[in-house]
């Protein structure tokens, strides 16, 4: 266990060293001159000099290795430069927008493992019934509609018919509640997926035989002895869905007007604002590495099969 | 008369739902301009948000533009796009996948080991990244996309490969001294573009959506050439006073979507060409579970 933990977390440390080198290799290779694309952005693109001004202002006549060195360094002290089209600190303006993007993601989240848990419950409780045909049926139009359409029906349907939110912005709880169906509308589809067949296949083993034959009553053997031991199964595809669901987050953050790290990311790519590009995609990508690396260890605390096989080995 | 006949058999085993979404998919998006009774960009500014009627049978956008047109253009330029992506995706993904399975070693891990980096990111991450560095246009979306979707089929390729290259005829090969080469282009590559191909084209609903959001993100297609997604997003400030302009092109694109999924789940479920056995078909479903990412990493 102690072992596997520790291999785990060196991949882990390999991976984010891979990435920050991914992320500065991709601004670096950016087609174009940097300075010269800041100092059009500034609007100062006529004046002479000020191109060999700003390349001294950002290190760009110092060799590569020193140049990572440099970003690596100020990056682990959490400092991820100045926003080369408004002038900005950028940690300022990640500080700002992570709670929402968090909060979205972490709601989301939230939704739709309940949703998924007890729609696929119920489909794998009465199989081939109606509610199992529902069920079967949001899975696949859930999983197969753009999320950007699901926020817009959403939108129309309580916001515009039913006028029960707020559409767009941002006050009280009350908004919250159509962005996160939307980021969890996908994942809770293909999640209850997951928990329908697992539970199916469940119940199919030797073990829920034995338990029928001690006359447990179906619903107990299901919670009880089926539920648990899809467990890791499902950890691993949640895992995947919350990887799945801070991509939603650059739909669905412009979608209601909200100024989160999807719209910052976005945003950066839109006006080709290469530090906040480095910094959200560093980020993301720490973020992925992170929810990866717990649910392995999710995985291998909740499961002991898992656990003998890959410390014996 | 032979392959006609063999073809029907295949489409009757498939669910209705995928036959008929996807034919009219495939339809609109070959002959969508011929067919298309209007100029889709043609403006008209007097008819704008109009209903329903004779001539606009699904109505006018906000600038009077008949919808009708304007969807069966726009699956042209979805089927178009997802085709390039494809193949450009696939391209890669079988050269590195056959690679890995015929080189086996360290290469194989250094690939697969690329691949799996690369499927644990979100595609649209990946995609922004590219088109925030090489900056937004239409052949910037498209190798964006491929290079989001590649590692998925250089997955199933090297799968592919390494059960081609475990068949006895491969070592009758070698034992007669085929050169390296021959094996590869004659033997393993042919082998592993057919059924490669198969399980990719499931794939194409998720690049429908994904050359849709990068579209309604306005990092795709640009206008005025119709596009599900870029239709969407422009109707979507009059989303109180006319939301059949939102909702038509969304259904549109779900409709195909849903077609390719099912037909996605139906290939990986191998309900065609014959029917597994209830514990294998369990198990196949498990591993399908999840459309977007395999969860199993049983080795």
């Amino acid at each position: 266990m102690l072992r596997y933990t520790g291999n785990r977390l060196q991949q882990s440390v390999v991976l984010l060293f891979l990435a920050s080198v991914v992320c500065f290799t991709l601004v670096v290779s950016s087609p174009g001159n940097v300075a010269v694309l800041i100092a059009e952005l500034r609007g100062m693109i006529g004046s002479p000099g000020y191109v060999e001004q700003i390349e001294q202002e950002i290190g760009l006549n110092k060799p590569l290795l020193i140049r990572y060195a440099d970003w690596l360094g100020n990056v682990i002290q959490g400092d991820f430069g100045i926003s080369y089209r408004t002038g900005h600190d950028v940690n300022a303006d990640i500080m700002n927008r992570i709670t929402v993007t968090g909060m979205l993601v972490a709601g989301g989240a939230v939704v739709a493992t309940v949703a998924s848990l007890v729609l696929g419950f119920i489909g794998a409780f009465w199989p081939g019934g109606i509610t199992d045909r529902a069920v079967r049926g949001f899975a696949l139009v859930g999983a197969s509609t753009p999320t950007f359409f699901v926020g817009a029906l959403v939108i129309f349907m309580f916001a515009v018919i039913l006028n029960l939110v707020p559409a767009v912005g941002f006050n009280g709880l009350k908004s919250w509640i159509l962005p996160w169906i939307t980021v969890a509308v996908l994942p809770a589809a293909v999640l209850s997926r997951v928990v329908r067949v697992g539970l199916e296949e469940a119940m199919a083993s030797p073990y829920v035989l034995t338990a029928k034959s001690k006359g447990l009553s179906r619903f107990r053997i299901m919670f009880r002895d089926a539920l648990p031991n899809i467990t890791p199964i499902y950890i691993n595809a949640l895992g995947t869905q919350i990887g799945l669901m801070t991509a939603a987050a650059i739909i669905v953050e412009p979608l209601f007007a909200w100024q989160g790290m999807g719209d910052y990311f976005l945003n950066g790519v839109r006006f080709r604002d290469f530090m906040v590009v480095q910094a959200c995609l560093l980020l993301f990508l720490t973020f992925f590495i992170v929810v990866n690396l717990v649910v392995d260890l999710t995985v291998m605390a909740t499961d002991p099969r898992i656990r003998r096989q890959r410390s014996g080995a | 008369m032979r392959p006609l006949v063999s073809l029907v058999t295949w489409l009757k085993g498939l669910p209705r739902i995928t036959v008929v979404t996807v034919s009219l998919f495939l339809f609109f998006g070959i002959f969508g301009p011929w067919i298309a009774p209007m100029d889709p960009s043609a403006q008209d500014l007097s008819l704008m948000g109009q209903g329903p009627s004779a001539t606009h049978w699904l109505g006018t956008d906000h600038l009077g533009r008949d919808t009708l047109s304007r969807l069966m253009v726009a699956a042209n330029t979805s089927l178009t796009s997802v085709g390039m992506v494809l193949a450009i995706a696939m391209t890669i993904g079988i050269t590195m996948g056959t690679i890995a399975g015929y080189c086996r070693g360290w290469v194989e891990d250094l690939l697969m080991r690329l691949v799996d980096v690369g499927l644990s990111i979100p595609s649209l991450i990946i995609s922004l990244a590219v088109i925030g560095i090489v900056g937004p246009g239409y052949w910037s979306m498209v190798f964006a996309l491929a290079l989001a979707w590649w590692p998925m089929s250089a997955r199933i390729s090297r799968a592919v490969a390494v059960s081609i290259m475990n068949k006895p005829h491969i070592e009758a090969l070698r034992v007669l001294g085929a050169s390296p080469l021959r094996i590869y282009f004659n033997h393993l590559l042919p082998g592993t573009i057919g059924s490669v191909m198969v399980y990719a084209t499931a794939d194409a609903g998720m690049a429908a959506i994904a050359v849709a959001t990068l579209s309604f993100l306005g990092l795709g297609i640009q206008p005025p050439t119709p596009e599900w997604g870029q239709m969407l997003v422009d109707a979507l400030p009059y989303l109180e006073s006319d939301p059949r302009q939102v909702i038509l092109p969304g259904l549109a694109l779900t409709a195909a979507v849903i077609g390719f999924n099912t037909l996605g789940e139906t290939i990986a479920l191998n309900r065609v060409p014959k029917r597994l056995s209830r514990r294998q078909l369990l198990t196949r479903r498990m591993e399908v579970a999840g459309w977007h990412k395999e969860t199993s990493d049983a080795a």
